[in-house]
């Protein structure tokens, strides 16, 4: 409808540059087909750019010259546009408002520049520069397809001769010789001054620019292109020979490579596991080698992000790999906002084109003072990726904690943080385990493993054990230790105690809320704060599960009565059970009734002392009969038996318990030896008025009373060096370690001992044997005594009893009024008394035979004690033989006893 | 009746040519704000390219490099 609407484009375009330039019409001939040929030569379809982007864009500039209020007022005018629907691309209006929209803070950089710009573009003849037309993508205008201003330069063949600065030297301090328009330069320029231009051109260059340039080369007068976009090149544009790479293309190559992605021209090469630069560009080796130093950033990166991305598929890697590849994962996003950063840099030279200076433009060099940090960070994280493969769970954070052994505070710092990323599963675990006793390891990454077939009984010795490689270095074995009892006993008391006091009860104590800070507990103050709080809880728990088994199932009363009734402590209880026992055990084993020996028991127990027990006690005393072998009495298979159930258990283990029957089984054999003697003792007392008138017989029962003297001295010192020498005192060392103990390990530990020292010193372990068969001859000698005084005994009694009848016969026959006694009969008694004094001197020799023969295995016992290892026993030797009748009899026992009082063995 | 129709005809174009102008003056206003020193001339004529259909970005460049000139010629005569 208007007039204006319906010009064409081009009158349209020539009324725009008479505008712009201010001149008439006829004038701006020239400009004019210079902007139709711009215009037409970028004739690409119109990309369907987002409105909406360019208005933001635009506000981002505004707000980055900090015109906060003309920013809303934009958005307040722009959204008015928006209402409006008068124009059709509002998007291309914007962009060209954009493009021409000023910073008022820069200086605007309007040198001559331009006019080289000018000047080179504009051909003195419209039609003329070849080059022109064969390249329009040399053309700086285009915003996206900016050609590579070395490619060009090295492919245009400067037709107009003048000499044009290089790209870089925009703004520089020395402004280049003023270039002339074309019209008059070509003709008068010539060549040399064309040199001279071109020189002071270079000149100015490198004063100006600070960065290399890959883009100068050496050749004679070519100009190098306009531009705009200095270092702005872009990767493309190799059109033709050899490839030129610029610095520009480097960095953009350089920010790819950061994040490990191969670029243009640097690529990673797997054989040698390092970047590398193509081999065939044309690079200074400047270049070349800053180009290199900036790719380790890269590759380092990829280093991590591997071992990441291999760790997150793992599976079995467990809680603590997994915290470790999230403190990486954090890192490496650090690392990826500074590269967003230089990326944002980058593009934002993209886009504003020629209005950057050369201060904040992106270089190599800056790369590398910019990166130099991070390169640090990234070395630190690569080094403990690889000090760290292969590794988890506990044996991850004793790797990392490795590393924080250094100097350097940086690394340190930044190795610390990681660590207590690293070792917060490690510190929840603990306490986890510590105060609840609960153990959730899938990964078998803590240092307490649990065996789930072990059952309640042997939960204590067996369920939990240390996985060594697990425990982290800045834990000592100590602690390890002590933690491991602390949850042991926590589940001891949850399942064998059924005692279900939740634990803040037992530990009147405070869990810490912030775990992190307990990590930087751990590291700084070593000493105090973590080890405080394990030993406090070992402490308590421990005090806690020791008042339960002593209150609730009296640990010790048990122990105390194992000492009672096990190894003989109740004397009378056990002086009247074998009086008791005494006519049942002589029988054969195999007639023997387990009931009836109980009911024996019980009646001893009534009638003794063991009654005011408490009955929890004796109700676990019980008879066992041990396996019969044939021939054997009941002496031999007899034996007491204590049950132990529960919790108790823990303590009296089933080795416990048969070493317990082992040395009753001992105490009893001497203690039925004493009890023997003093039968024959009370036998002697017995008869021996009755035989004083048997005169013949006093030689035997001299003997006898001399052999049995002799035994019961021996059995006498071998009793008490059993009572006082080992029971007690072994007894007494542990009952003080019992009240002394910390926790059940101790209590454990302190009984075991008590039972190895019985052992051993009753001659009932490996090492003792002969000695303990010498001494089971000698029993056997003293079983044969009494088996002979027996029928001593029995004989003597029986003429005894002859005689008195024979006396009676006699008596009896006077007062009936007969002879007293006929011949016959006299006859017949003288022939009685004849056989049985005959029959004396058997005897004597069999007591003489038996007193040899005892003496003979006493002296091997004594030879074999003065040789033994134990001291105590070598001292028996000298009690047993206090007057050294054996020693005078036996030469080996005379020798020297050496300077250590013991004799070798070997004589 | 043609009157009537031209009526209409001139209140459309009236309409429409009020909202040309707001239009106009709104993109004068940004482009004020944007310090593009374009002015309002320039900018209509602009406009108009566009809405025919050439290449912004074309189109942006020749203006920057007519300016240029502008310059490099306000330079030589100084």
């Amino acid at each position: 409808m208007a007039t204006p609407d319906q010009k064409s484009p081009n009158v349209l375009l020539q009324n725009l540059c008479c505008r712009i330039l201010g001149r008439s019409e006829a004038d701006v001939a020239q400009q004019f087909q210079f902007a139709v040929r711009v215009i037409g030569s970028n004739f690409a379809p119109t990309v369907e750019r987002d409105e909406f982007l360019v208005a933001e864009k635009i506000k981002k500039e505004l707000i980055r010259q900090r015109r906060e209020a003309d920013a809303a007022l934009f958005s307040e005018l722009h959204r008015k546009l928006h209402s409006q629907g008068v124009l059709k691309n509002k998007w291309s209006i914007l962009y060209l408002l954009l493009n021409l929209s000023e910073d008022p803070r820069r200086q605007a950089n309007k040198v001559s520049n331009y006019a080289t710009l000018f000047a080179q573009a504009l051909p003195r003849d419209a039609h003329s520069t070849p080059y022109y037309y064969a390249r329009p993508q040399t053309l700086p205008l285009n915003y996206q397809d900016r050609g590579t201003q070395a490619v060009q330069s090295s492919g245009s063949l400067g037709s107009s001769g003048i000499s044009s600065i290089s790209m870089c030297a925009l703004g520089g301090p020395a402004p280049p010789p003023q270039p002339l328009l074309p019209g008059q330069s070509h003709q008068t320029l010539g060549v040399g001054d064309c040199l001279r231009q071109q020189l002071g051109s270079r000149l100015a260059w490198t004063l100006t620019a600070n960065q290399p340039s890959s883009q100068t080369p050496p050749s004679k007068g070519t100009p190098n292109a306009v531009s705009r976009s200095m270092t702005r090149s872009r990767r493309e544009g190799e059109t033709g020979g050899a490839v030129e790479i610029t610095e520009a293309a480097l960095v953009r190559d350089i920010l790819y490579v950061f994040q490990g992605i191969d670029g243009k021209n640097i690529k990673m090469s797997n054989a040698e596991n390092c970047y590398k630069v193509e081999g065939k560009a044309n690079l200074s080796k400047s270049l070349r080698d800053t180009a290199v130093r900036l790719a380790e950033l890269g590759w380092l990166h990829n280093k991590i992000r591997k071992y990441t991305d291999q760790r997150s598929l793992d599976r079995s890697f467990g809680l603590v790999g997994q915290s470790f590849c999230a403190a990486l994962h954090q890192e490496l996003k650090e690392y990826y906002r500074l590269l967003s950063v230089l990326h944002s840099q980058l593009q934002l030279e993209d886009d504003q084109g020629v209005n950057l200076g050369l201060e904040s433009s992106l270089t190599l060099r800056r790369l590398l003072v910019w990166t130099y940090d991070p390169k640090i960070r990234l070395k630190t994280l690569a080094a403990l990726v690889d000090h760290c493969q292969g590794r988890k769970g506990g044996e991850l954070a004793s790797a990392v904690h490795a590393y924080t052994r250094t100097g350097d505070p940086y690394m340190r710092s930044l190795v610390q943080h990681i660590l207590s990323l690293v070792s917060h599963p490690v510190l929840s675990f603990l306490y986890r385990w510590i105060y609840d006793g609960e153990l959730e390891d899938t990964y078998h990454e803590f240092f307490v493993a649990s065996d789930p077939t072990v059952k309640t009984d042997r939960l204590w010795h067996d369920k939990y054990t240390l996985r060594k490689s697990m425990i982290p270095s800045f834990m000592t074995m100590d602690q390890s230790r002590k933690v491991l009892l602390i949850g042991k006993s926590i589940n001891f008391l949850h399942q064998v105690c059924h005692d279900q006091t939740p634990t803040t009860k037992m530990i009147a104590v405070t869990k810490s809320a912030e775990p992190p800070q307990d990590a930087a507990d751990l590291f700084t103050d070593l000493e105090n704060a973590f080890q405080g709080k394990i030993d406090a809880a070992y402490f308590e728990t421990s005090k806690y599960l020791l008042d339960v088994l002593n209150k609730k199932y009296s640990l010790l009363d048990h122990m105390q009565a194992m000492r009672r009734y096990l190894l003989l402590g109740q004397g009378d209880f056990i002086r009247h059970l074998m009086d008791l026992l005494k006519p049942e055990l002589v029988r054969p084993a195999t007639t023997l009734y387990q009931h009836n020996l109980t009911g024996i028991l019980e009646t001893a127990v009534r009638a003794t002392n063991a009654q005011f027990d408490s009955p929890e006690i004796l109700r676990r005393l019980d008879v066992r009969l041990l396996e019969v072998s044939p021939g054997d009495t009941g002496w031999d298979v007899f034996s007491l038996d204590y049950h132990v159930d529960g919790p108790i258990a823990t303590v009296f283990t089933r080795e416990c318990m048969s070493h317990y029957l082992r040395v009753f089984n001992f105490l009893w054999r001497a203690k039925r030896m004493e009890y023997i003697l003093t039968d024959i003792r009370k036998g002697h007392m017995c008869n021996a008025k009755l035989l004083r008138n048997m005169p013949e017989l006093s030689g035997v029962l001299h003997q006898c009373h001399i052999l049995a003297s002799e035994m019961v001295h021996f059995i006498h010192q071998m009793q008490y060096y059993i009572t006082f020498e080992v029971l007690e005192c072994s007894w007494d060392e542990l009952w003080n370690r019992v009240q002394q103990a910390q926790d059940l390990d101790h209590i454990i530990a302190a009984h075991e001992a008590f039972l190895d020292t019985i052992t051993s010193r009753c001659l009932l372990d490996s090492g003792s044997r002969v000695l303990l068969n010498q001494l089971r001859a000698v029993f056997d000698q003293i079983i044969e005594l009494q088996n002979a005084q027996d029928a001593i005994y029995r004989a003597a009694l029986e003429e005894l009893q002859r005689r008195l009848q024979f006396e009676e016969k006699k008596k009896q026959h006077e007062i009936e009024g007969q002879w007293g006694v006929t011949a016959a009969e006299e006859e017949e008694e003288n022939r009685r008394i004849r056989e049985f004094q005959e029959s004396i001197p058997k005897m004597c020799s069999q007591l003489q035979i038996l007193t040899h023969f005892y003496q003979g295995i006493v002296q091997q016992f004594l030879v074999l004690l003065t040789t033994s290892s134990d001291e105590s026993l070598r001292f028996l030797s000298f009690r047993l033989d206090f007057n050294e009748h054996y020693k005078a009899r036996e030469p080996r026992l005379r020798v020297s006893l050496g300077t250590r009082g013991r004799r070798s063995a070997h004589m | 009746m043609a009157s009537g129709r031209g009526s209409w005809a001139s209140v459309l174009v009236a309409a429409n040519l009020n909202a040309v102008r707001e239009t106009m003056d709104v993109l004068f206003e940004i482009s004020r704000i944007l310090n593009t020193c374009l002015d309002m001339e320039t900018l209509s004529i602009c406009v108009r390219l566009y809405e025919q259909g050439i290449n912004p970005k074309a189109l942006s460049s020749g203006i920057k490099e007519l300016r240029k000139v502008t310059e490099a010629l306000k330079a030589l005569k100084m």
